[in-house]
């Protein structure tokens, strides 16, 4: 038994590829399932019975399906019904929608804490629905679940792993492709927990100061 | 020849993979709750070196991705130490290990939401600090901690889905072997995904139930 990790320095540049990697892949996913969770968050809170009922579907499905299945769904499923995309854009298309179910959870919150005085004297002032909509609701509702929405991240960049069975060469990936170079997989593997719990905690790091900067005018409501 | 049609057995093969699952969620839950609690306990009693040992412990585990540590289990140990690691094995060390660090957190939070008052108090009644701790602590930690466990399982669940990847046949394995097969993966993907999901909230209902009734003290009676 010997621990050396010096065996991990020729590798370390085809590492960062895959860091790199998933990072992209993390990135749209979010924009994606900001998207997708503000569409949804609406739908939860909208007049509608039926709509509502239709987002509390999709929320209560994506939530209690593993990812894993939910992505050999898309990976294996959309070639059949003819759309030919790559391992890459099916996997930001899985993690968007399975994160979207959660980040609408988060925005419906923050849309239910805003102050019905805030909408009344908007109404009152004659904005129409959709501009206190996209004017006065949304921001308020993003800028306060902006530190749920970084554990949304973090949660996605932990997820983001799995992509790697999908034949995605992203950090975990390309791990797993060194493991097979050096047969070195117990050095390879620690070092690629410590990188992943450093990202996770950096990112929560930056969170943090976002959110703080976000809401510095409302400091004691948000804590 | 090829045989790509679905037969009554594969139902059969179904519901095996899923009892993988589930035998698999129970024995490492189980296990999980004891590491866990166990953890808290000496964070509890205020043990040097260890507490500092165990939080970091339970930090790396909980910011990195469950598949890198089942990597790191299954090939990682082998090549380290040259012992024998089966797939169930190391997929029982990981998931256990992994919820441990989970449940240690939300049992930390348990005991520190009873008020010191109340421990000074039992202290003045002239309690040792283990019966402050069975009589005092443990029940109104668990009426406190049963809500955050409940969701934690329902996520741990779906954890399970990822034993597959190191060649456990547990429900997402046999998905993929039945999609190999008959080259159908909405069916399939559909038919494994409700599977889980029913076991998700079945999971969710019991906990429920079991969370009714250990807040069934407090509960409002009527007047």
């Amino acid at each position: 038994m010997r621990l050396d990790l010096s065996i991990l320095l020729p590798h370390l540049g085809f590492l960062a590829q895959g860091a790199l990697l998933t990072a992209e892949a993390c990135v749209l996913a979010l924009v994606g399932s900001v998207i997708m969770g503000a569409f949804v968050a609406i739908a939860r809170t909208s007049s509608s019975a039926a709509l509502r009922r239709i987002a509390f579907v999709y929320v209560d499905i994506f939530r209690n399906v593993p990812f894993i299945v939910q992505l050999f769904f898309f990976y294996y499923g959309l070639p059949e019904i003819g759309l030919y995309i790559d391992a890459f854009t099916t996997g930001v298309i899985a993690l968007s929608i399975a994160g979207g179910a959660y980040a609408s959870d988060i925005i419906r919150a923050g849309i239910l804490a805003i102050d019905q005085g805030i909408i009344e004297a908007a109404e009152v002032s004659g904005l129409s629905r959709r501009v206190i909509f996209t004017r006065i609701v949304l921001p308020i509702a993003l800028r306060t679940s902006v530190r749920p929405l970084g554990s949304v991240l973090i949660n996605m960049i932990l997820t983001s792993s799995i992509l790697s069975t999908i034949t995605l060469n992203e950090l975990t990936g390309s791990a797993q492709i060194v493991v097979s170079q050096t047969y070195r997989p117990f050095e390879v593997y620690v070092v690629l927990l410590v990188v992943y719990a450093a990202l996770t905690y950096l990112v929560s790091l930056a969170i943090a100061i976002l959110h703080r900067r976000l809401n510095r005018d409302m400091m004691e409501a948000v804590a | 020849m090829r045989f790509a049609d679905f037969t009554a057995f594969d139902l059969v093969l179904l519901a095996q993979g899923l009892g993988v699952n589930i035998a698999l969620f129970l024995a490492t839950s189980l296990i999980g709750l004891v590491i866990g609690i166990a953890w808290a306990i000496v964070r509890y009693y205020r043990v040097p070196v260890l507490s500092e040992v165990i939080t970091f412990v339970s930090e790396l585990l909980k910011n990195s991705p469950v598949l890198v540590q089942l990597f790191l289990v299954f090939f990682g140990l082998p090549g380290l130490f040259h012992i024998r690691v089966t797939p169930v094995t190391a997929a029982t060390i990981t998931l256990s290990a992994n919820t441990a660090a989970f449940i240690y957190v939300i049992a930390v939070s348990a005991i520190e939401s009873i008020g010191r008052d109340q421990i000074e108090a039992a202290r003045v009644f002239g309690l040792t600090r283990w019966q402050v701790l069975r009589h005092v602590l443990a029940p109104q930690a668990a009426a406190f901690a049963v809500g955050p466990l409940i969701a934690l399982l329902v996520n741990q669940l779906q954890v399970t889905s990822l034993i597959s990847v190191i060649g456990v046949v547990d429900l997402t394995k046999i998905g993929n072997i039945l999609n190999m097969r008959t080259l159908k993966p909405f069916v399939v993907w559909t038919a494994v995904g409700l599977l889980y999901y029913a076991a998700a909230k079945l999971v969710a209902l019991l906990g429920t139930r079991f969370e009714n009734r250990l807040r069934a003290h407090s509960a409002w009676r009527g007047l």
